[in-house]
């Protein structure tokens, strides 16, 4: 097993058996399910771009509480001096622990799947939607993680942490507002910035590698950022 | 590298928080096999320079190698031959004791099939054995103290790093402390901080005295009778 495998396998413990990620886990799936069982007896409509919306709320909400404590904690702890004199790379750290927050909201997306599972059973929905839902979920997921890796990094207090990478997903949510108050080129800059903008064309059942791009890109820009922030000392 | 090259060598080290030196133009050399004792007061740059030999810390300027490898240049290769307990004894509370020293070594590069031997060797020489299954959490002061100094030892390191080893121990806990830095001595090179001269006067072969980040001397125990007015006149 590589060193990436054994950050991988101690990160995967410590998310999975940490109270947060139930809480974090229950709080996730008793919302969509009421939301779900609503929506479903209201509407008589086989399709979840509702739900997806929903989704998309709660992970903006939740995801900073589960990445808070990603190197906040082992700051605090001083645990981060043993993770940083071993001989592993600053990547395998952040990689380890992203990928550790990442199985378990895809762990709870997979539970989602109930969902289409019964529209499928019942009736007939379009499932192109439903694809492109759960994949910009999961990107969407991808970019949340590394931006509250990010503030996480720069903090050793976990709540400072939370409401910095909730300030910056909201931020990233209205910048497609913003860009109708901003001068040309900086209006499109603003309105491709937005996260609901990419969220939604997939949530619609349109795949674009734009869409797709913009999470990746600054997934991957973020990771390389807080490998930067804690290589930096 | 040969036999008789020192183990860790650091050439005019400066370290800089902005424009503040924690360490100032440092020069020292670590022989095979020694234990060295770094004395200072509280803010002399001791645990500085250890962050600095560890890999944690990069220098200012100046170079480091260790067991001839630059710190900076090739942190990997350094970091393989080190062994470190850092001063507020950071362990994982959620963990077992047999748990975090197998995750310890693992990351320090044993192989699979090695952990089970390698934990068990170390539990046993620090008396841990005892607290395998226990969590973290749980223990002592004084068998966390050992944990940590366990998993410093667990990968068979040629340098062992402990930045003020005694502190928060009761006698008897200093007193086995000072046994097993004792009996490292000849098979490993260890480099220890202390701000307690009587500590390291009975541990060390040689102490570097340091003040405000400035190396003011080096001096054998053996041949320093007087060690206490030693650093009473240099700081």
């Amino acid at each position: 097993m590589s060193a990436l495998g054994v950050l991988l396998k101690k990160e995967l413990h410590a998310t999975f058996t940490s109270p947060i990620a139930y809480a974090i886990g229950a709080v996730f799936l008793l919302v969509m399910g009421y939301t779900f069982s609503l929506t479903l007896f209201f509407t008589k409509v086989a399709n979840l771009t509702y739900i997806f919306h929903q989704m998309y709320v709660l992970l903006v909400l939740l995801v900073p509480v589960l990445t808070m404590r990603a190197f906040a904690e082992e700051r605090r702890t001083d645990t981060l001096e043993l993770l940083l004199t071993a001989p592993v790379s600053t990547a395998s750290i952040v990689l380890a622990k992203f990928l550790a927050s990442l199985a378990l909201l895809a762990a709870m997306l997979a539970a989602s799947l109930a969902y289409p599972v019964v529209l499928g059973f019942y009736g007939h929905p379009d499932w192109a939607p439903i694809y492109g839902g759960y994949l910009a979920l999961v990107l969407l997921s991808c970019l949340l993680v590394s931006v509250g890796m990010l503030t996480s990094s720069l903090t050793e207090n976990q709540v400072v942490a939370a409401a910095a990478s909730l300030g910056i997903f909201l931020m990233l949510w209205f910048a497609d507002s913003a860009a109708y108050l901003m001068p040309e080129p900086l209006d499109v800059f603003c309105l491709n910035l937005s996260l609901i903008g990419h969220f939604t064309t997939f949530v619609r059942g349109s795949l674009f590698l734009s869409d797709a791009g913009y999470y990746l890109t600054l997934s991957i820009l973020t990771l390389f950022v807080t490998t930067r922030v804690l290589a930096d000392r | 590298m040969s036999d008789r090259s020192p183990v860790i060598a650091a050439r005019r080290v400066t370290k800089l928080y902005g424009a503040v030196p924690a360490v100032r133009d440092l020069t020292l050399e670590v022989e095979r096999g020694e234990i060295l004792g770094l004395l200072g007061p509280n803010g002399s740059g001791k645990t500085t320079f250890l962050r600095m030999v560890t890999g944690y810390l990069s220098p200012s300027t100046g170079t480091l190698t260790v067991a001839g490898h630059d710190t900076v240049g090739e942190p990997m290769a350094a970091r393989r031959h080190i062994g470190y307990v850092p001063e507020s004894v950071p362990l994982y509370p959620h963990m077992r004791v047999r748990e975090f020293l197998a995750f310890m070594a693992r990351l320090r590069g044993v192989a699979r099939s090695e952990v089970g031997r390698a934990v068990a060797s170390v539990s046993e020489r620090l008396a841990v054995a005892d607290v395998l299954a226990t969590p973290i959490r749980a223990l002592s002061r004084g068998y966390r103290q050992r944990v940590a100094i366990a998993q410093a030892l667990v990968h068979d390191p040629q340098i062992v790093i402990l930045d003020e080893p005694t502190n928060g121990l009761d006698p008897r806990q200093i007193i086995e402390t000072r046994r097993l830095l004792q009996s490292l001595a000849g098979e490993r090179t260890v480099l220890i901080s202390s701000h307690i001269l009587s500590e390291v006067e009975k541990v060390a072969q040689r102490v570097a005295i340091l003040l405000r980040g400035e190396l003011l001397a080096v001096r054998s125990v053996a041949d320093t009778p007087d060690l206490e007015a030693l650093f009473l006149s240099l700081t």
